[in-house]
């Protein structure tokens, strides 16, 4: 992947967090904000020379302009003025911009003009997206004393008329603010100095907007329109702007390049910081400098005390590399002190980062981020799930095929934590022959006369009739509209029955067959190719992401229709359908999917204690300890909607008679019941669940609970153990606990670095045995202990606790813990690893999730509103 | 795609790419040399379509017209004249449905998917070997080169006698090669019919995999890489499943596979495909080839065999010789100044009108007399036991569907339409273009009384049977 896409995600991000285009912000009541959101192209015409127009919108580097004849113009800093004959125009096809149309069918086009004179005609072009004379998307020009703006439609002709203009004498040769808008409906608005002036239906799509056609300012690409007149700006949106945005951005005035280049360096910087310097500082610095360790007193994960120094001085002095003693120490390769040293690269991005000012972005490095490449690896497609697959043929078809998806299709294997990781789900010839055999399983079952009759009452053979029905299933099975290729395809097959004197059923059922086949079936489809930078996703790829990361399973056709009519994407739809969804059980089903495979439940089912140690085991309650964390997954998130985090303090479980005996707790009754738990300070939250505390293996090892408490509660990093040494669990012995062997390893010089980031994790687990029963001495006598410490990523110091009870309202009020959770749930509902190039957007997710209090839904409805799902880094293409 | 046509002896001698062993005929051929009694030529018989028919004017022309081509085999065949089959006409429909269902059937379409009765060869079949034929030979044997799909009628030409039809279109030339010389076994699929529209299925999935790794896929790199490794995955399931896991013995080597659209891909909603006259004569030449090959063997005796679809959407370009002279440069689109369906060769036959030259009509139904004239003398090629070619000995129906390509005049549209059939012999008369003036369905039942079949007859049971006795020798 080339650098353009994620350093420009990043500047995006920074846009949207901080607002570059909203001047002003941060300065309350002192100018008016601008909204960046839907901002594709912006030009302030900032540089005073050159013949490139930047496009500063830090989206699409192929957009900006270049002026054919300098000599025709004038430029200063903020303005451009055309004089003579010339054309301002991109190199290369506005792709991107068209394309955010074509998705969003929304647009607004803002300018600060002054034109030249007041009977230009032509119309004179203003700006235009077009190819000639005659073919455009969109052009703004003069037409003598009026603006106008011809704006292509699937109703319109390819030169976008009937056009929609301004009164006459409404132009005159003066500074002006416009504003055209267009939303999906259809309804164009143009603004003057603020104040609608015109209103009309332009009905249609921009569908058949061509991708080939590129901006142009000043003239027409077949130079035969030239306008007079001075830029001063010019934005483009994939969105309408609503009569109070345009009155913010009128007020906001024409001259705000010099604050938006000001907030461009700050971008770089961000970038630079983040991109090339946080990742070589968590890789090479932290183990041995960030906040907990310390050494030299030196910590290099903040800012405040990065800059500060350690006892030997200051190690980052901004602009003065020769007084910077961590250039100094890493030029020398004197640091790292154990491992590699920095290549020359890495040296050199230091070096320039420190010459330049040492700009510092974060508050905090947090080196999870960075692990693997900080996700910044490329976008894998996702392969539906055994369970997605499943769900998604009894949406699609009303079949139920569990039982045998399950019996001959391969397992989905866990990576990263979890089993829908995309880069995980490859394909093998199993898939395809049993993907073959399932669609023929399917449509065995299918009353295929009865499935036809929901899209079409015809049942003839010809083009019309049933290229009609193949349209109309194929919607509903693939989960958009069949393009012209596909229905070819599909069509070919009913012919062959045909030829071979099969009846219309036969021909459906094949056609489902290849449909239950299809790429788009079992692949979730989007477009992934684009300009290195990130866009709005397709209205029905929108619909696709929150069904299956909401229900795990297609979308509805409430989902479908909205995402048809094109307002999916536009926020009020958007809130009100993930609120929508969230309240469909569905919602419920997919949140367990979440909590099995975040804890890891499947493992429960090859349980296999030693019986010599656990003669009383009953296999029966491997099942059992799944069903109590589910069943308390559930209340907690979606009974008691409470914030995520009480999972871990909730006092009350779900339990069998069998698993309550298992525990030592008396029976209340046959079956699952619900367990008050409020006065047994042994239980009460997931790490007293037995599901859980089983993870440490019959020695119930301090080694792997701690791991599972830093990795994945807490998304702590800790290196891999160093080869060679012997990670053979040392097992409990008369006068010798798992703690001591614990701290028997964090006292040793060579382990106890790493073994104290995460074996006292454990220490309030250590009356539980292997099983999850608790016991105030273990099996040799020995006398067991429940207080501690905890360590939380970032913190300087541990917090004790003295009971288990204690370690788990810890863990319930950590902030780290909240924030862990929303990070695996993205990455669940994303089904991608997450890192630093998400970091911000998660952070807002998170953020707003925990202001509406922090519940499963909360975060999955922050989660399906923000960016994250709403857009997708593309891919470069020629 | 190789220019150079096909000829029997490149394809028995196994050279320009279709390797066809010599040793296999030696063996299998019923035939030795010299003439033996009469009966050992098996009954025969064959449906040849071509699409959109030759305009009644133009037949007139004899010889010297767009039936050039057939004259070197004018004592072979009877040209019939004036054979009208006004009967097939359905309502609201034109003959590129009603017309072609009405080929070899002489009634109209009954339904979407089928004709309105048995055809000529089928009630021959029947009535022949009413226990079936010869072990392993292949019952019916239906192929053809088409590109329009719409409706079976248009281009399948061989149908039961209630009207559905009577095999599974073999439209690839290895599709045909494998369904007379393969033995095939697919799981779940014991049939062969049932194997071939799962082979649809595949190809179908095949195409959209494909779509997703090519030039136009909407994928990012790794994605692609993903995709791509599926489509390698069901190409491995599909060479497991589908291909022809063996031969019959001494059967020759599989041809290669076809460069063309098939399928779906073959009929793009009817808007037409772009075809150049090579590939268009290469594919049908191996396809006209394998099926005369077929019949040599005596794998097969009933069938049909189409060249291009009634209503044919091809938009034809390329020069075509015939007799070492340039006849026509075809280039439908650029001569029609139209793209899509309005740029295909079908045009020509709507913009007919007797008073002008027709030219790029005529080039077109001249190719088509050339193309089914190659097939004729494959079959001419062949001495069997009685002395005879394949072709005297076998009844050959040849037939189209209108005799007007202007859709304005249905009386006109289905009358004077192209007949012409071989001595199947020495049973009809041949060496003679007659105008018969009849109806198709009474020249068909002459024929199936010429084939010695007496108690089943076309049409209406209570229709009086009116004899074409002109035909008969």
């Amino acid at each position: 992947m080339s650098q353009l896409p994620v350093k420009s995600l990043v500047l995006m991000a920074f846009v949207a967090l901080f607002g570059l285009w909203g001047w002003g912000r941060g300065r309350a009541g002192a100018e008016p904000e601008r909204s960046g959101r839907g901002l594709i192209a912006l030009y302030d015409f900032d540089s005073p020379d050159g013949t490139v127009v930047k496009n500063r919108a830090g989206v699409g580097a192929t957009m900006d302009l270049v002026i054919s004849n300098p000599k025709a113009v004038r430029r200063r800093s903020g303005s451009l003025r055309i004089v003579g004959d010339t054309l301002i125009s991109t190199k290369t096809p506005s792709t991107h911009l068209t394309e955010a149309v074509q998705r969003t069918r929304e647009f607004s086009l803002e300018v600060w003009v002054t034109p030249a004179k007041a009977n230009q005609t032509g119309p004179a072009r203003i700006a235009t997206l077009s190819k000639n004379g005659s073919e455009r998307n969109i052009t703004l020009g003069q037409d003598g004393d009026k603006f106008d703006v011809r704006f292509r439609t699937t109703k319109t002709n390819s030169n976008g008329i009937p056009s929609t203009s301004t009164a006459a004498k409404s132009l005159r040769p003066k500074l002006t603010h416009l504003i055209y808008t267009r939303d999906r409906s259809g309804r164009a608005r143009i603004y003057l100095d603020g104040k609608m002036t015109t209103e009309k239906m332009v009905p249609g799509t921009p569908a058949n907007w061509d991708r080939s056609f590129k901006l142009a300012l000043g003239n027409e690409h077949s130079k035969d329109r030239l306008w007079l007149g001075t830029y001063h700006l010019i934005a483009l949106y994939n969105r309408s702007l609503s009569a109070s945005e345009v009155r913010q951005h009128f007020q906001a005035g024409p001259t705000a390049g010099s604050a938006i280049a000001v907030s461009s360096r700050d971008a770089e910087n961000i970038t630079r910081f983040e991109e090339d310097i946080a990742p070589l500082l968590a890789k090479h610095c932290l183990e041995c400098h960030d906040t907990s360790s310390r050494k030299g007193k030196l910590d290099l994960s903040r800012k405040d005390t990065a800059l500060a120094g350690g006892k030997h001085g200051q190690a980052i002095v901004a602009n003065k590399l020769d007084e910077s003693l961590l250039w100094e120490s890493i030029d020398n390769d004197e640091m790292p002190e154990e491992g590699d040293p920095l290549d020359a690269q890495e040296k050199a991005l230091l070096k320039t980062w420190i010459e330049s000012g040492a700009h510092w972005s974060l508050e905090r490095i947090d080196p999870v981020n960075y692990l693997h490449g900080g996700g910044s690896g490329p976008v894998w497609i996702q392969r539906l799930t055994v369970t997605e697959y499943i769900e998604t043929v009894r949406q699609a078809v009303g079949i139920d095929i569990a039982k045998e998806a399950r019996e001959i299709l391969p397992r989905d294997l866990r990576a990263d934590g979890f089993n829908n990781t995309a880069y995980n789900l490859n394909v093998d010839l199993k898939h395809v022959s049993a993907y073959a055999r399932l669609a023929e399983l399917i449509v065995e079952r299918m009353d295929l006369g009865d499935f036809a009759r929901r899209f079409s009452k015809s049942r003839k053979f010809t083009d019309k009739d049933m290229g009609a029905l193949i349209s109309a299933m194929g919607m509903a099975l693939l989960r958009g509209p069949l393009e012209d290729h596909e229905l070819i395809g599909y069509r070919g097959i009913t012919t062959a029955v045909a030829a071979a004197g099969g009846k219309f059923e036969e021909a459906v059922g094949f056609v489902l067959e290849a449909l239950l086949q299809s790429p788009r079936f079992l692949y979730r489809i989007e477009r992934q190719r684009g300009d290195g930078t990130s866009w709005p996703v397709g209205e029905y790829e929108l619909a696709s992401r929150m069904s299956y990361i909401i229900w795990g399973g297609p979308p509805d056709q409430e989902l479908m229709r909205a995402a048809a009519d094109g307002s999916l994407s536009s926020p009020d739809t958007l809130a009100a359908q993930a609120s929508r969804m969230l309240a469909d059980p569905r919602a419920v089903t997919k949140s367990l999917q979440f909590a099995t495979q975040w804890l890891n439940l499947d493992r429960l089912q090859h349980l296999q204690p030693d019986p010599a140690r656990f003669p009383d085991w009953d296999p029966q309650i491997a099942a059992d300890l799944r069903l109590e964390t589910l069943t308390f997954f559930e209340e907690v998130a979606w009974s008691d909607q409470a914030p995520l985090s009480a999972l871990f303090n909730a006092q009350f479980s779900y339990l069998t008679p069998r698993l309550a005996a298992h525990y030592g707790l008396q029976s209340q009754g046959p079956g699952l019941a619900r367990y008050d738990l409020s006065s047994t300070p042994a239980r009460g939250g997931l790490l007293t669940h037995g599901s859980i505390l089983s993870i440490g293996g019959d020695e119930a090892s301090m080694v792997t609970r701690g791991l599972f408490v830093l990795h994945d509660l807490l998304r702590g990093v800790i290196a891999a153990p160093p080869p060679g040494v012997d990670t053979t669990p040392v097992p409990s012995r008369p006068g010798h606990t798992q703690r001591d062997a614990a701290l028997t390893r964090i006292d040793d010089r060579a382990c106890g670095g790493c073994h104290k980031k995460f074996e006292p994790l454990a220490f309030g687990l250590e009356k539980y045995d292997g099983l999850g029963r608790f016991h105030e001495r273990d099996q040799f006598g020995n006398k067991l202990r429940e207080d501690g410490h905890i360590l939380f990523p970032g913190d300087a110091k541990a917090t004790p606790f003295t009971t288990s009870a204690e370690l788990m309202d810890l863990l319930a009020e950590s902030g780290r813990i909240r924030n862990t959770l929303t990070w695996k749930i993205a990455q669940f509902s994303l089904g991608r690893p997450l890192g630093a190039r998400e970091a911000r957007t998660i952070a807002v997710v998170h953020r707003q999730a925990q202001e509406h209090g922090g519940s499963y839904p909360d975060i999955l409805h922050a989660l399906v509103t923000s960016d994250l799902v709403l857009t997708t880094l593309t891919e470069f293409s020629n | 795609m190789n220019r150079t046509p096909l000829s029997r002896r490149t394809i028995l001698k196994g050279l320009g790419g279709i390797a066809v062993g010599l040793p296999f005929l030696e063996e299998m051929s019923l035939w030795a040399a010299g003439p033996t009694p009469q009966a050992l030529v098996p009954t025969r018989a064959f449906n040849l379509f071509f699409g959109l028919g030759i305009p009644a004017p133009l037949q007139s022309e004899g010889f010297d017209g767009v039936l050039e081509p057939l004259a070197p085999l004018r004592d072979k065949l009877l040209i019939m004249r004036q054979v009208d089959q006004l009967r097939c006409d359905e309502k609201g429909i034109n003959a590129h449905f009603d017309g072609a269902s009405g080929a070899f059937t002489a009634t109209p379409p009954n339904g979407e998917a089928r004709a309105g009765g048995a055809s000529l060869d089928q009630v021959i079949r029947r009535a022949h070997y009413p226990d079936g034929l010869p072990p392993g030979m292949v019952p019916t044997l239906i192929g053809g080169t088409f590109f329009r799909r719409s409706r079976i009628s248009r281009y399948v030409h061989s149908y039961n006698t209630d009207g559905a039809v009577a095999g599974v279109m073999q439209e690839r030339p290895r599709d045909l090669f494998e369904r007379v010389f393969g033995a095939l076994a697919l799981p779940n699929s014991p049939d062969s019919r049932q194997k071939r529209l799962k082979r649809s299925v595949l190809d179908s999935v095949v195409d959209q995999y494909k779509h997703f790794t090519g030039n136009n896929s909407p994928l990012g790199s790794a994605s692609k890489g993903r995709v791509a490794e599926h489509l390698d995955r069901i190409r491995e399931f599909e060479q497991r499943t589908y291909e022809m896991t063996r031969k019959l013995p001494n059967a020759p080597e599989r041809p290669a596979s076809s460069a063309l659209a098939h399928g779906g891909r073959a009929d793009p909603g009817g808007q037409g495909i772009d075809i150049t006259l090579e590939e268009l004569s290469t594919e049908w030449r191996l396809m006209a080839d394998l099926y005369a090959l077929a019949i040599e063997t005596d794998r097969v005796r009933f069938g049909s065999l189409t060249f291009l679809a009634a209503g044919e959407r091809i938009r034809l370009k390329g020069d075509y010789f015939h007799g070492g002279k340039k006849i026509f440069t075809f280039d439908d689109a650029a001569q029609h100044k139209a793209s899509g369906d309005k740029g295909c060769s079908h045009e020509w036959w709507h913009k007919f009108n007797e008073k002008n030259d027709n030219k790029a009509l005529r080039a077109h139904a001249h190719m088509k007399m050339n193309e089914i004239a190659y097939f004729l003398k494959r079959l001419d090629d062949t001495t069997e036991a009685n002395g005879q070619s394949i072709l005297d000995n076998t009844l050959l129906t040849i037939s189209t569907e209108s005799g007007d390509g202007r859709h304005n005049d249905t009386k006109r549209e289905l009358s004077g339409i192209f007949h012409a059939i071989t001595a199947a012999n020495g049973r009809f008369k041949t060496g003679q273009i007659m105008d018969v003036k009849a109806e198709g369905l009474d020249v068909y039942n002459t024929i199936l009384d010429g084939m010695g079949v007496s108690d089943t007859k076309l049409g209406p049971a209570k229709r009086e049977h009116r004899a074409v006795e002109a035909i008969r020798v």
